[in-house]
């Protein structure tokens, strides 16, 4: 028994990677996947790795020389 | 002044009203390019192509969508018209049916507390980026507008013309794809310690 709900709350945890993590949904999932060892080593590395993809990607100031370029393009 | 008036100026060929429309988006559109394509050189194509293509069909703009998914729908189409035509190779993400399944029978170990993991040490940055390059442009567009960008789903699904249902299943693709490839590399090195 214990290992269909193991499968199940496995399931559910994947069919809410494609939402926002702190969405409602997710939210209440929680106490869920912190009670399935494995579900919340997978759900904590999935958020932990779009964290540091996210800080690596983040915003760079548009470059003076290519903001000049791209005036002089457009005759602005 | 508000972006409305602005592009109805711009649409009658004022150059000052179309200047500060550039103004707002030009560094937006670049760092979209940027994360899309991981090349500073074809972020700035891609910056002018876009632009260059707002001048062009601005006449067009019906103002059905809003300004900002016209353009970030151009310059993400432009982007990923740049990504394909470079042939790269991505990795497969395959079909994900079975992939709940494979999770119950795995062992993960968790790095997420190993404070060396963090995007100041150069090797991890270069795992990161070579992870995002792995990812093929459909998972790539949805990750970056979603997950980077801090878009909406329905501002993904609006600017890449796919469903709602779509944008949730290729982010969780693309998320659970590019976990289990850092995952490979975090574990190891938290193993290693």
């Amino acid at each position: 028994m214990k290992h269909v709900h193991s499968k199940e709350r496995i399931k559910k945890m994947c069919d809410l990677l494609g939402e926002d993590f702190d969405s409602p949904k997710c939210q209440a999932m929680a106490e869920q996947v912190n009670a399935c060892p494995t579900c919340k080593v997978y759900f904590d590395t999935v958020k932990k790795t779009v964290l540091l993809c996210k800080e690596i990607d983040c915003d760079k100031d548009l470059p003076s020389d290519v903001n000049n370029r791209l005036m002089k393009l457009l005759d602005l | 002044m508000d972006e409305t008036i602005l592009v109805k100026k711009a649409k009658k060929g004022d150059k000052a009203a179309l200047s500060q429309l550039v103004n707002v988006y030009s560094g937006k559109i670049y760092n979209l390019a940027l994360r899309i394509l991981r090349n500073k050189e074809d972020a700035e194509d891609i910056l002018q192509e876009t632009f260059l293509t707002v001048v062009e069909k601005l006449h067009t703009f019906d103002g059905r969508s809003g300004f900002f998914t016209w353009i970030y729908r151009i310059a993400t189409n432009a982007s990923l018209m740049k990504l394909r035509r470079k042939k790269l190779v991505f990795q497969d993400i395959g079909d994900d049916t079975e992939y709940a399944d494979s999770i119950e029978n795995r062992v993960f170990v968790d790095w997420t507390q190993d404070p060396s993991i963090n995007i100041y040490d150069q090797e991890v940055k270069k795992k990161i980026d070579e992870a995002v390059n792995k990812l093929s442009d459909i998972y790539r567009s949805v990750f970056v507008l979603r997950d980077i960008e801090g878009l909406s789903i329905k501002e993904t699904s609006a600017i890449l013309n796919i469903t709602e249902e779509n944008v949730k299943i290729r982010l969780r693709r693309a998320r659970q794809f590019l976990r289990d490839i850092l995952s490979e590399y975090f574990e190891e090195r938290v193993v290693d310690k």
